[in-house]
C-alpha cells in the first residue's frame, strides 16, 4: 500500500499584502501552510528577496565592497543594479543617513532619496528608518508624503512610535512594517494597537526582529515560527501577517561574517565565510516561516533564490 | 548629662526624647505614633511625608520631595534627622487612617454574588458543632483505703466513665492543682479536654458546673489587618467581633519586609510580641463587648498567611524569602497560647491553621474550607488578591494552588498617590467618555485623600474605556484635557485637582503607577492561566470564582474584568466569599470535624511554583495588555469596547 503523507489542514490564513502599486507591485504571504508544506495547502506567493541598498555608507567588509564598491555611494545605482543583474523581487532602502548619532541627514533629504529610488526602479520599495524612535518618526512622515500613492513600506514602527508612523501609513496610503524585541505577545500587541489607530490589517508586516546565526537566530526561528503556528492553526487573526527578517544587516556585522582572513586564519575564506553567513541565516528563517528576506550580498541573493525555487517546485 | 531634643508628634500630641540626629521615622516608631512607610525607612517609596512645624532638621536629598514641598516644610521621617527640639505634623496622607473602617457594612455588590449563611449551609452540609475543647462535670466519689487510687486516675477514671474519653493526658499544671481543688470543691470540677487529634488532654479544671460557660475565638491574622471572633461554644454562634491594623505595619507594610525585620537581632521576638499585643487589645474589646469571663474562653484557632504564622509562633521567617523558599514548617502542633505571651486564662491552647508553602498559607486553606470547594463538584477557582495574589483551583477531586507575586500596587502601594481603603480613599471613579472629566466617590464621603486599591482598578478601566490610555497603558496626549498631561517623570492623569483634595496636592495616576498595575494584574492574570493550564483547561472550564479578601470585596467586578484582572467568564459566576481565612478559622473553631479537614486540605492542595513555570513568562506578557492580548478570550469586554468606540465615533461625528 502507498504511503500517505499526513496531512494537518490550518484553519487560517496569512494575509495576503499588496506592496507597491500597478505594474511595479507584487503581493507577499497569502499562504495557509507551514513554509513550503504544499501537501497541505498553497502559497500562492513565494518568499520574497529584497535586496538592501543603503543611502550612506561607511565601511564594508571586502566581500562587499567587491560586488558593490561601484555602487555604493549612489543608492539609485545600486538599487537598479539589484534590480537588473540579481534580479532580487524588491529594494529595501534603509536610510543610514537619518542616523542622529551619526550624519543626521534631515527628513526632507532622505525623503527626496526614497523617491528618487522608487522611480528609478520597478519594484517595490521597503523603506527602513535606523531604529531612533524620534528621527524615524520624523523621517518617515516626510518619506509617507514624499512618496504618496507608491505603496512602500514604512518601518520598522515600534510601540513607541507607532502613533506617527502609522499615522503618516494611513494618510498617505502606505504599508507599515511593525517591529518589536523577539516575543509572539508583543508582536501581536503592535498589530492590535495600529490596527485601532485605524491601519488596515492587510497593510501591515510583522517585523520580528532578526538574529543572525549565533547571535540570537533561534529565538527569531522560534518566535517565528509560533507567529505562524498562531496565525494558521489558532486563526489568530492579529498574527496573520507576513513576516520580514531582516537578515544582510545582522549577518554581516557579525564578526564571522566580516573578519579577514590574517585576524582568523583557521576560519578560511572570508568571502565564502561571510556569503554563507548570511546564506545559512536566510535558509533557517525561511524554513521558520519569513515571507521577506533582506539580503546584501548577491550570492547569496542566487542560492536563496534558487532554494526557493527548489522548495516550490 | 548627655545632650538630647523632644520630638512632639501631631496631631497626636505625644513627644518622645532623643538624642541629637535621630532618624524621624524611628522616633516615630519609638514614640508610637503610625507613619505609613511601605519601603522600609529606604526613602524609595516617599510614603512618610511629615510636617516640620518648628526646629531644625536635616533632610537627606531626596527625589520624592520637590523644592516647593521643603518650602511648605514637608520632609520624608526616613530621610530626616532631628536636631533641635521639634514639632512635626503627621499629615493625613501620611496616616495610618480611621479605625472606624472596620465598622463598616460591606455595600451589595452591584455586579458578583456576596454569599450569605444559606449558602454556607448548602455549602458545608455535614458540618456539626462540636468543638476541640469541650467542658466535662464531673462528680466523683472521695477516696477511701479501699479506693485509693490517685488523684490523677480518679479524674480520668471518671473522663471515661462520664464522657467515654480514654486515656486522657492530665497537663501538668492542672496535675498541679489537682489535690487541692479536688478537695475544695467537694469532688465536684469541670475539666476542659482538647483533643488535639492523636491524643486527649485534659487542660483546665476548675471548681463546680462551668459547661454553660465555654467560647472559642477565630482570628485571622492578616499581613495589614487582623480580626477577631467571639464564639459561643455551646450555640455556635459569634457573639462579638473585632477588628484592628496589625501593629506589626509600623515595621513594613508587606511580608518581605517583616522577614528582613525578623531577621535582624531581636526583630523576631518584637514582631511576635506587636503582634500579640494587637490579638490581646482585641480579645480584650470582645470580652468586654461580650460581657463574658475571660476563662470562658477554651481555645484559639488562627489563620495567616505562612509568614504571619511564623512571626505569631516566633518561629524563624528567614528562609520563606531565600530561594527555594523553604518555611520552618506548615502544619502546627496545638500550643499553649500562654507560650507566645498571650496570657488570658489557665490553659488555653491555640491552633494554627496549617500552610501549603511559603506563599500559600493557613489563611487560604482556612478560605477554601468556608468557601467548601473541598466539598463540591463544581470547577472553583478561588482568587484572594492582595500583595500576593493567591488562588487555588479545583474541586472535591484534587486542589492546586499557586502564589504570583502582584506587588503592592493593589493595595496602594507603589502608586504615587495610592493608599489604603480608608477615610477619604477614592474608591469609585467614573470617566466621562467625552468630556474626560471623572466623577468620584471616596470612602466616607470625605474629602479625597488618595486611591484605594478598588480605586486604582476602576481608574484604569475608566480611562481605557474613555481612550486616554490604550491598550498598553500609555496615555493620549492628543486629547482636549488639561487633565492629561505631561510631567518630567512622564504622563499623568488628574483625578483631584488640588483645591478639592483634602491633602491640598493634585491627586493624580501617573504612567509609572500604570505600569505597576499592569504588571500586578497581569500576574494574576498570568498565574490563573498557568494553573488552568497545567490541568489543561481553559477559563471556560471555571463553574464559579470566588473572589476572598479585603481587595475583593469592593473590587467593582465588571472594571476588573474589563481590565483582564479577572478572566470574562460571565458576573453570574462570580460570588465574593469576604474574609474567607476568618470563615475558615471560625469553622475549625467550632468543629472538630473541620478543624481536621484543614489537615487534610492542606495535605491535598499541590502548591504549582511560578518562578519554575516556563509558561509563565510568556502569559504574563500576553496578559500586559488591557484587557489582554487574546481578545478572542473576553467576548463580553470585547463587545463592550466595541459599542464604546462606536458611541464615541458619533460623538466625535455630532
Amino acid at each position: 500500500m502507498a504511503y500517505n503523507l499526513p496531512v494537518e489542514t490550518a484553519k487560517g490564513k496569512i494575509r495576503e499584502v499588496t506592496i507597491g502599486t500597478g505594474e511595479k507591485s507584487l503581493k507577499v504571504g497569502g499562504e495557509n501552510v507551514l513554509p513550503f508544506h504544499l501537501w497541505e495547502g498553497e502559497m500562492p506567493n513565494r518568499p520574497i528577496i529584497a535586496a538592501e541598498v543603503s543611502d550612506e555608507v561607511e565601511e564594508l567588509p571586502p566581500a562587499l565592497e567587491k560586488v558593490l564598491g561601484d555602487v555604493k555611494n549612489d543608492p539609485v545605482a545600486w538599487a537598479k543594479k539589484a534590480q537588473d543583474e540579481w534580479g532580487v523581487d524588491a529594494i529595501a532602502l534603509v536610510l543610514t543617513s537619518t542616523d542622529p548619532k551619526a550624519t543626521d541627514a534631515p527628513p526632507e533629504q532622505a525623503a527626496e532619496t526614497v523617491a528618487k529610488v522608487a522611480d528609478a526602479v520597478n519594484i517595490p520599495v521597503f523603506v527602513y528608518g535606523t531604529e531612533d524612535l524620534d528621527k524615524d518618526a520624523e523621517v518617515m512622515k516626510a518619506v509617507a508624503s514624499k512618496v504618496e500613492g507608491k505603496n512602500v513600506v514604512l518601518g520598522p514602527a515600534k510601540e513607541e512610535n507607532h502613533k506617527t508612523i502609522g499615522a503618516a501609513a494611513i494618510g498617505y496610503k502606505q504599508d507599515v512594517a511593525a517591529m518589536t524585541p523577539i516575543d509572539v505577545n508583543l508582536a501581536k500587541q503592535l498589530n492590535i494597537l495600529l490596527t485601532n489607530l485605524g491601519m488596515e490589517a492587510d497593510k501591515l508586516i510583522i517585523d520580528p526582529t532578526t538574529g543572525a546565526l549565533g547571535y540570537g537566530l533561534e529565538y527569531t526561528y522560534s518566535v517565528m515560527e509560533r507567529l505562524k503556528i498562531a496565525a494558521l492553526y489558532q486563526d489568530d487573526t492579529m498574527t496573520q501577517m507576513p513576516l520580514l527578517a531582516n537578515i544582510g544587516f545582522q549577518s554581516w556585522k557579525t564578526k564571522e561574517a566580516k573578519s579577514s582572513e590574517e585576524e582568523y586564519p583557521q576560519w578560511g575564506d572570508p568571502e565564502k565565510r561571510g556569503i554563507m553567513w548570511e546564506t545559512i541565516t536566510a535558509a533557517s528563517l525561511l524554513m521558520a516561516g519569513a515571507d521577506i528576506l533582506i539580503l546584501r550580498h548577491p550570492e547569496s541573493i542566487k542560492l536563496i533564490k534558487q532554494l526557493i525555487g527548489d522548495l516550490s517546485s | 548629662m548627655e545632650e538630647s531634643v523632644r520630638i512632639l508628634f501631631l496631631p497626636e500630641n505625644r513627644y518622645i526624647m532623643a538624642k541629637p540626629g535621630e532618624n524621624l521615622l524611628k522616633a516615630a516608631m519609638n514614640a508610637d505614633v503610625h507613619i505609613n512607610a511601605s519601603c522600609g525607612g529606604s526613602g524609595s517609596c516617599g510614603k512618610c511625608r511629615v510636617v516640620i512645624e518648628k526646629g531644625e532638621v536635616k533632610r537627606e536629598p531626596n527625589l520624592k520631595l520637590s523644592e516647593a514641598d521643603i518650602a511648605k516644610g514637608y520632609a520624608l521621617a526616613c530621610q530626616t534627622t532631628a536636631w533641635s527640639d521639634l514639632e512635626v505634623r503627621i499629615p493625613l496622607e501620611s496616616r495610618i487612617g480611621d479605625k472606624r473602617i472596620f465598622e463598616r457594612k460591606v455595600p451589595e455588590p452591584v455586579y458578583g454574588h456576596l454569599l450569605s449563611a444559606t449558602d454556607w449551609e448548602e455549602r458545608l452540609p455535614e458540618w456539626e458543632l462540636d468543638p476541640a475543647t469541650q467542658k466535662i462535670h464531673i462528680v466523683m466519689d472521695p477516696p477511701t483505703l479501699d479506693d485509693n487510687t490517685s488523684d490523677a486516675d480518679r479524674v480520668k477514671r471518671s473522663l471515661s466513665m462520664e464522657a467515654g474519653m480514654k486515656d486522657v493526658v492530665i497537663d501538668y499544671p492542672v496535675l498541679q492543682r489537682l489535690p487541692n481543688m479536688l478537695r475544695q470543691s467537694g469532688w465536684d470540677v469541670t475539666v476542659t479536654v482538647l483533643d488535639q487529634g492523636e491524643e486527649l488532654r485534659a487542660v483546665r479544671i476548675e471548681q463546680g458546673d462551668t459547661t454553660a460557660r465555654q467560647s472559642g475565638i477565630a482570628i485571622d491574622v492578616g499581613t495589614t489587618t487582623i480580626s477577631a471572633e467571639l464564639i459561643d461554644l455551646k450555640t455556635g454562634e459569634v457573639v462579638a467581633s473585632a477588628s484592628d491594623y496589625n501593629a506589626q505595619v509600623a515595621f513594613g507594610e508587606d511580608v518581605i519586609t517583616r522577614i528582613i525585620y525578623a531577621t535582624k537581632g531581636t526583630g523576631l521576638a518584637k514582631l511576635q510580641s506587636v503582634v500579640v499585643g494587637t490579638i490581646w487589645n482585641l480579645i480584650k474589646t470582645l470580652v468586654e463587648k461580650a460581657d463574658i469571663e475571660y476563662c470562658n474562653i477554651t481555645h484559639i484557632v488562627v489563620a495567616g498567611n505562612t509568614t504571619m504564622t511564623h512571626l505569631l509562633l516566633g518561629l524563624n521567617p528567614k528562609y520563606i524569602r531565600e530561594e527555594p523558599y523553604i518555611p520552618s514548617a506548615t502544619s502546627f502542633p496545638w500550643i499553649k497560647a500562654s507560650d507566645i505571651g498571650l496570657r488570658i486564662a489557665a490553659g488555653v491552647y491555640l491552633y494554627a491553621i496549617p500552610c501549603v508553602a511559603s506563599y500559600v498559607g493557613g489563611d487560604i486553606t482556612a478560605g477554601v474550607l468556608a468557601s467548601g470547594i473541598f466539598n463540591t463538584d463544581k470547577m472553583t477557582l478561588y482568587i484572594d488578591i492582595g500583595t500576593n495574589g493567591e488562588m487555588v483551583l479545583g474541586n472535591k477531586d484534587w486542589l492546586l494552588a499557586c502564589s504570583c507575586s502582584a506587588g503592592p500596587a493593589f493595595e496602594g502601594g507603589g502608586v504615587r498617590h495610592g493608599m489604603r481603603a480608608t477615610r477619604g480613599a477614592i474608591e469609585q471613579v467614573r470617566i466621562n467618555k467625552s468630556n474626560y472629566e471623572p466623577m468620584i466617590i471616596t470612602v466616607d464621603h470625605h474629602k479625597p485623600i488618595g486611591i484605594c486599591g478598588s480605586g486604582l482598578i476602576d481608574t484604569l478601566a475608566e480611562l481605557f474605556l474613555a481612550g486616554i490610555i490604550n491598550e498598553k497603558g500609555k496615555f493620549n496626549l492628543d486629547l482636549p484635557t488639561d487633565r492629561v498631561r505631561k510631567t518630567d517623570t512622564g504622563a499623568e492623569y488628574v483625578l483631584v485637582w488640588a483645591e478639592d483634595s483634602a491633602t491640598r496636592r493634585d491627586i493624580v495616576i501617573t504612567e509609572v503607577d500604570i505600569d505597576n498595575l499592569m504588571r500586578a494584574k497581569a500576574a494574576v492574570y498570568a498565574g490563573i492561566e498557568v494553573l488552568l493550564s497545567s490541568v489543561d483547561l481553559d477559563v471556560s472550564a471555571i463553574d464559579e470564582l470566588l473572589i476572598a479578601g479585603a481587595f475583593g470585596r469592593y473590587l467593582e467586578i465588571d472594571k476588573a474584568v474589563t481590565l483582564g484582572l479577572l478572566p470574562d467568564i460571565g458576573y453570574e459566576k462570580i460570588k465574593f466569599v469576604g474574609n474567607g481565612s476568618l470563615l475558615g478559622a471560625h469553622l475549625a473553631a467550632l468543629s472538630r470535624e473541620m478543624l481536621s479537614k484543614t489537615k487534610e486540605i492542606a495535605n491535598t492542595m499541590t502548591y504549582l511554583e511560578l518562578s519554575m513555570n516556563p509558561s509563565f513568562m510568556e502569559k504574563y506578557v500576553s496578559a500586559l495588555f488591557i484587557p489582554h492580548t487574546h481578545l478572542d478570550d473576553f467576548p463580553r469586554v470585547r463587545e463592550q469596547l466595541e459599542e464604546v468606540r462606536r458611541e464615541q465615533r458619533m460623538a466625535g461625528q455630532a
